[in-house]
């Protein structure tokens, strides 16, 4: 069992593979690089399936927004990975604001590494890859399964899946079964333990549209509200399937949700996902109806973590005192709804 | 018309007493009225692993495509043949990567390098990894040669004990390995070389073999009956071939002997203290003939040599550079130090394209030896003063008969692994395993079909 490097049990590591086309796929991004603020996980890698170039370079800009501090080499940080179909995908509206917003200067004004697709990692790699950096991985798959499932073929790929991830999670939002024979594979062939997120769970505990400011109040810019804001009109709620899934992925045991016995999962040739309890392995969850704002105001304090500047050397002083990572304090309630969920726009 | 002809078996070796030289492509293994380029052309395989890292700042040309007139500073040396090389960028060896190990990126990097697999933590016997890509190859096309392969090292080695945070010697030492748990030791005595290539097959009795030694006799000489006789069935054309060739033989055997006599010890920061030519460059071009005689004469068809082992400390005094190797690539951004890792770069890059050139002058058929070859230069460490592990240094030199177009930069995705390189020259020789390591398939663009 592989160690931490300086002893002890390192977080558990996330593997994203996202089509990155909704709202709650951009959160879901700022939530996962909020729970490696708080050293309850850490990004293992993202990889982006069923969307173009574009996507690859928000996903990096959300990334920079909170790796501060010196450049990070390939030991420390995987690139992001792009499926390299040709021609590629078209991208969601979603992510163009961001990439193409300019500061005073007229420069990008969201630092990115990634600038054609060579700088983007090789798709199927960067999946096993993103589990190999960890002692313990959890997959998040909300994205065709294409590469997911080509990467078990690679080689030792289901015996590092089987020894270190503890949970694939597989959101409903529409895009997995995009790719219907990769995503048979996938759940015919994947050696642990499959949770299935049904589109039940992000419709039951939209993220609110009035929130996102306070959310991200700690910058004045920040890609994800960039995003939330091209993808419907404002203010709108937008379902949490990706947000909510992640947040599973990495606390299995809050209490949010409610588990379904074992039962089978089959895709129809359409596409259509369903979930049938008794006689299989993967688990269905569901939000806790007693739960849900507990669980909004969660996800909520997470999304919105701000990134620690690096750490100094030498004692604390006036000079630094209350810049170096101090939090904001949680939510105390959720804002209120401002709008139906439907407000998103239909471009995914 | 009537041809009585015979043709020369491609695989004619010339012996005299505990002799046995190979033949370099004559015309006469050539069937009359047969195109001069035969069918089943060998193409040879080689890897030339460099320690500790690359100033990466002066290797990587700034564009994909066609290489420039003017390659990186590095690379400059190889600019005569920029039209039989091709730079290949972001190759990435994930298993020499600290991943949740940390410390031990030297043994590592060369034990991954062409296993593709990971690197099981021992400073013991019990070693792990999996076969090398050349010995994938040479498993399945050894047969064809008298030697399946061949290692080739410019450093004594070391095969047991820590060498790095408590990762076996073997692991720092080799970058060949024959099985899981078998390392294949670099050759890096140049009489052990040269006895290896030449002498013949049938062990030797100690006695047998100091008395040999002690006469000093010229493998040639005693090979001089049977070269005599083929002399006699050839044509003019031929004649001169293999004089030119048994002239470079014994050339190569006098270097070994002038070697073995000058009595020069070296400097304390080299560890062979004697044998071995003094200076760097001369024994790397010992070295390298060596290799070039094996692929001409169809000893072997594959082999890797190891131009330092990863960590290495040698001193370059031939280029005015004092300090070990291993310290300067720990240059924490000391230009000076960062410096001196640049020409140590270039002097072997020299030494490799004055290599690749010999190859190119060397003809074979309508072709010539580096045009029928694969010859990866690179590392698996990129960055050595931080000893990253992906966007590895790479050319590949040589077309592989008519298998690939040089002169170009390809860049490939990130992670992409080096082993897919590898995978695509074993292809290359036919040879087709489900994996070499951590392969995901060969690299596409790279071949001509």
């Amino acid at each position: 069992m592989p160690q931490g490097r300086f002893g002890g049990k390192p977080p558990m590591g996330v593997i994203y593979n996202t089509s990155m086309t909704r709202p709650d796929a951009a959160l879901a991004l700022a939530e996962l690089y909020g729970f490696e603020e708080k050293r309850e996980s850490r990004m293992g890698s993202v990889c982006v399936v069923g969307a173009g170039l574009n996507t690859a370079i928000f996903c990096d800009m959300i990334g920079r927004t909170y790796m501060l501090g010196p450049e990070r080499n390939g030991n420390q940080v995987l690139a992001v990975g792009l499926a390299d179909v040709k021609p590629l995908p078209p991208d969601s509206s979603m992510v163009r604001p961001a990439v193409e917003r300019k500061n005073e200067k007229g420069e990008p004004l969201y630092t990115h590494s990634i600038e054609k697709l060579t700088d983007t990692s090789l798709a199927e790699t960067v999946l096993l890859n993103g589990v190999i950096f960890n002692a313990d991985a959890a997959v998040l798959l909300s994205a065709p399964a294409t590469c997911l499932a080509r990467s078990l073929d690679l080689n030792n790929a289901r015996e590092v899946y089987k020894e270190r991830v503890k949970r694939l999670v597989i959101v409903d939002a529409g895009t997995p079964q995009k790719d219907v024979p990769a995503l048979r594979k996938v759940l015919a062939e994947w050696p642990t333990p499959i949770f299935y997120c049904p589109k039940a769970v992000g419709d039951a505990v939209p993220f609110p549209g009035a929130a996102l400011d306070k959310t991200f109040e700690w910058t004045p810019n920040h890609p994800v509200v960039d995003a939330y804001r091209a993808a419907g009109t404002m203010p709108y709620n937008a379902p949490s399937y990706d947000l909510a899934a992640a947040h599973y992925a990495v606390h299995p045991d809050s209490g949010f949700f409610q588990l379904s016995e074992p039962g089978t999962l089959t895709v129809s040739d359409d596409g259509k996902l369903a979930f049938k309890p008794g006689g299989g392995q993967i688990r269905s969850l569901q939000v806790d109806p007693a739960k849900k704002d507990q669980f909004l105001l969660a996800m909520l304090d997470i999304a919105g973590t701000k990134p620690a500047e690096p750490q100094r050397r030498g004692p604390r002083t006036s000079a630094n005192a209350g810049q170096a990572g101090d939090s904001k304090p949680p939510f105390a309630k959720p804002p209120e709804p401002a709008a139906p969920a439907t407000a998103v726009k239909k471009d995914q | 018309m009537i041809v009585t002809r015979k043709a020369l078996n491609r695989r004619t070796i010339l012996k005299g007493f505990g002799a046995a030289i190979g033949l370099p492509l004559l015309d006469a293994m050539t069937p009359a009225f047969a195109s001069t380029l035969p069918a089943n052309q060998p193409v040879r395989l080689a890897w030339f692993y460099l320690p500790n890292g690359i100033d990466m700042r002066n290797w990587t040309p700034p564009a994909e495509g066609p290489l420039g007139a003017r390659l990186p500073d590095i690379l400059a040396p190889l600019t005569p043949l920029k039209d039989d090389i091709t730079v290949i960028s972001n190759l990435t060896a994930n298993w020499g990567r600290p991943l949740l190990v940390g410390a031990g990126d030297h043994g590592r990097a060369l034990a991954a390098y062409m296993t593709g697999v990971e690197v099981y933590r021992t400073a013991g016997a019990d070693l792990k990894l999996t076969t090398s890509a050349d010995q994938i190859a040479a498993n399945a096309n050894g047969h064809l040669t008298r030697l399946p392969s061949l290692e080739v090292g410019l450093e004594e080695t070391r095969q047991a004990g820590n060498c790095d945070n408590g990762y076996s010697c073997a692991y720092c030492y080799n970058v060949s390995w024959k099985t899981p748990t078998q390392p294949l030791p670099p050759i890096s005595d140049p009489r052990n070389l040269f006895e290896r290539l030449f002498g013949d097959d049938v062990v030797e009795s100690p006695a047998a073999h100091a008395r040999r030694l002690a006469m000093r006799q010229s493998i040639l000489d005693r090979a001089m009956d049977d070269t005599h006789k083929l002399e006699a069935t050839l044509g003019g054309t031929d004649r001169r071939k293999l004089d030119e060739y048994l002239t470079s033989v014994r050339e190569i055997e006098q270097g070994v002997e002038r070697a073995e006599k000058s009595g020069k010890t070296i400097d304390p920061g080299i560890e062979k203290p004697f044998g071995v030519p003094h200076d760097f460059p001369d024994y790397y071009r010992l070295m390298t003939d060596m290799m070039l005689v094996a692929f001409k004469s169809d000893i072997t068809r594959i082999s890797t040599i190891m131009v330092g082992r990863e960590g290495s400390t040698r001193p370059y005094p031939e280029i005015g550079i004092a300090d070990g190797h291993h310290p300067l690539t720990h240059h924490m951004g000391n230009m000076q130090m960062l410096e001196k890792v640049h020409q140590i770069n270039i002097l072997h890059a020299k030494l490799f394209a004055e290599f690749l050139t010999k190859l190119k002058n060397t003809k074979e058929g309508d072709s010539n030896l580096l045009d029928n070859s694969l010859i990866v230069y690179g590392s698996g460490l990129s960055d050595g003063n931080v000893h990253t592990h992906d966007k590895l240094p790479t050319v590949l030199a040589g077309r592989g008969g008519k298998f690939i177009n040089p002169g170009r930069h390809i860049i490939y995705q990130r992670e992409t692994p080096v082993a897919n390189l590898f995978a695509t020259m074993i292809q290359r020789v036919g040879v087709r395993p489900e994996h070499v390591g951590d392969s995901t398939g060969t690299l596409a663009g790279l071949c001509l079909s």
